[in-house]
């Protein structure tokens, strides 16, 4: 199990490293593209992007909240792929265990953040008055131990844990089991009702429905819906920017007879 | 066009700038939030500025290190505003506190544009079709994701540099003033909206296993769940979705949501309707 643990963890540290310090925001650390990799290093690639799909659904809109992460998606991700591959539990148990083992590790980032990153802001302060290049540096190497934490976290759960958990879910009645199968399918509803309530404006409410009619009856597939989408999308956009550049043109207009100056320049 | 008028020394500390902006988050903290990150993509700039001016470095230094916070993306954007901006005070034609108000004034406008651009339409886009893909196994689906959201947004990040660069200040106030902005916010919203639409079909599930048997004879029972598809189908995910985007809109947490959830589904297991 122990080696297993080192594996996972070593993908689970390059990828949130790699994600803040080159490739851009929370990409890498994503549900998609980490249970897959942490699948195919633990022999069973297939579970791992099956496990990338169903994850991502549920933590799709879970990080939008400003700055209070109720699950850590990457975290879970990693220990839910870990469970099912390692004690050849269904996919459906691995994913419905997810989302509680995420809320109870948001807490591991949560209190390094608020005890380590916060009191170092001073120090980072005086730091780079004083020397811009150890700034860097020391920004770099700072970084990569904030990675290190969550990382010796997700080595013991995985190395001491998951054998631990299974036997605990073992003596649980089943009817937890079917609960917990039944939430994972309405958990992924709080991340699109999350993503609903924040885009949501009466006059393009509607456009949930179109999409979901296009699944529901229609049977069409997400990348032909984007497209339909961007189209509707494109059109709104010209329609109302000839909008907008008729009412500059008016306002310009009035200025120009009042200042009798051309104003064309200003447009380039 | 613009881009060509720019001199060799500085093409070279844009490209170092967009490299070291792709920092955003490093050192992250609730004091500060990007400071560091912010710092670490001026460097390069301070650093051609003020090589032989300590006493104005520091005071840059001091701007660059305050409190910033926006989306990663536009980020970028800021960094080179304020490199053009840094450029002009450094032949004594903008001052510094313009240069920290022009910074905080941008932090909400370009957050709520990018927001709704990159994690509300592009990323739920990115995850739709990768979802559909990994759902069948196909590590294709990854390699989407990243090359539709991760390099999208280092692509719009090097674009970006450049524009706040060359555009300088009168380029915000044309396009704030404008109401650009706003359309561009709305139709990003169609298309996100209904990418959720189409996901929230295609995912959410209750899983209603409620049989009543209206006759008491064999034969007699009425399955709850596909009368209700019959009406509308997956009538019931989409209520709870509904349930749930009105709790949030009444202040409800995520945590306290999923709680919920646990709650009800568990409960609903024990009695047996699940």
């Amino acid at each position: 199990m122990a080696g297993a643990a080192l594996k996972i963890c070593i993908v689970y540290f390059l990828l949130c490293y790699i994600d803040e310090i080159c490739l851009s925001w929370q990409c890498l650390t994503r549900p998609i593209v980490i249970a897959p990799l942490a699948g195919l290093v633990l022999g069973d690639f297939r579970t791992g992007i099956i496990m990338g799909a169903e994850l991502e659904a549920i933590f799709m809109g879970i990080s939008a909240i400003g700055g209070v992460i109720a699950a850590d998606a990457t975290l879970s991700s990693v220990i839910a792929v870990a469970y099912t591959i390692l004690t050849g539990a269904s996919i459906t148990d691995g994913v419905a265990l997810a989302f509680p083992i995420g809320t109870v590790l948001t807490s591991v980032n949560n209190l390094s953040m608020s005890l380590i990153s916060n009191p170092m802001a001073a120090y980072w302060e005086k730091l780079a008055q004083k020397d811009l290049k150890q700034f860097k540096i020391q920004n770099f190497l700072f970084a990569a131990l904030m990675k290190l934490i969550p990382s010796v976290v997700l080595f013991i759960s995985v190395a001491y844990g998951v054998d631990g958990l299974n036997k605990l879910l073992g003596t649980l009645p089943p009817f937890v089991m079917t609960g917990l199968g039944a939430a994972s399918g309405m958990m992924i509803g709080v991340g699109f009702a999350i993503l609903t309530a924040m885009i949501w404006d009466q006059e393009v409410g509607i456009f949930f429905f179109v999409g979901y009619v296009m699944v529901a009856y229609l049977h069409m597939d997400t990348l032909a819906i984007a497209i339909l989408g961007a189209a509707c999308a494109i059109t709104m956009f010209f329609s109302n920017k000839r909008l907008i550049d008729m009412k500059n043109e008016l306002l310009n207009a009035g200025v120009k007879t009042a200042e009798n100056k051309n104003s064309e320049e200003d447009f380039f | 066009m613009a881009k060509n008028n720019l001199t060799a020394q500085e093409q070279a500390t844009l490209k170092k700038m967009f490299l070291l902006s792709h920092l955003v988050f490093i050192s992250f903290s609730m004091v500060k939030m990007e400071a560091n990150g912010f710092m670490m993509t001026m460097e390069p700039a301070l650093e051609e500025l003020y090589a032989d001016n300590p006493e104005e470095k520091k005071e840059a230094v001091a701007r660059h290190m305050s409190f910033f916070n926006t989306h990663a993306v536009p980020f970028s954007f800021v960094a080179g505003l304020a490199y053009a901006m840094e450029r002009q005070h450094s032949e004594g034609k903008v001052d510094g506190t313009t240069i920290e108000n022009i910074k905080a004034a941008l932090m909400g406008p370009t957050a709520g544009m990018f927001d709704s651009l990159f994690f509300n339409c592009i990323r739920v886009i990115a995850a739709g079709i990768s979802i559909g893909l990994c759902r069948q196994g196909n590590f294709l689906g990854t390699i989407i994701f990243i090359l539709l959201y991760g390099v999208t947004q280092s692509v719009v990040k090097w674009l970006l540099i450049n524009t706040g660069y060359t555009l300088g200040t009168s380029f915000i106030d044309q396009v704030f003033n404008s109401g650009l902005i706003q359309v561009l916010t709305k139709c990003a919203s169609v298309l996100g909206l209904m990418m959720v639409g189409a996901m929230t079909a295609q995912m959410v599930s209750v899983p209603l296993n409620l049989v009543i048997n209206t006759t008491g004879a064999e034969g007699g029972e009425v399955v709850i769940a596909d009368i209700l598809n019959s009406v509308f189908p997956g009538l019931l995910g989409v209520v709870a979705l509904f349930l749930m985007v009105w709790l949030i809109k009444k202040g409800w947490t995520p945590t306290k949501l999923i709680g919920l959830i646990f709650a009800f589904a568990l409960i609903g297991a024990a009695i047996g309707i699940f």
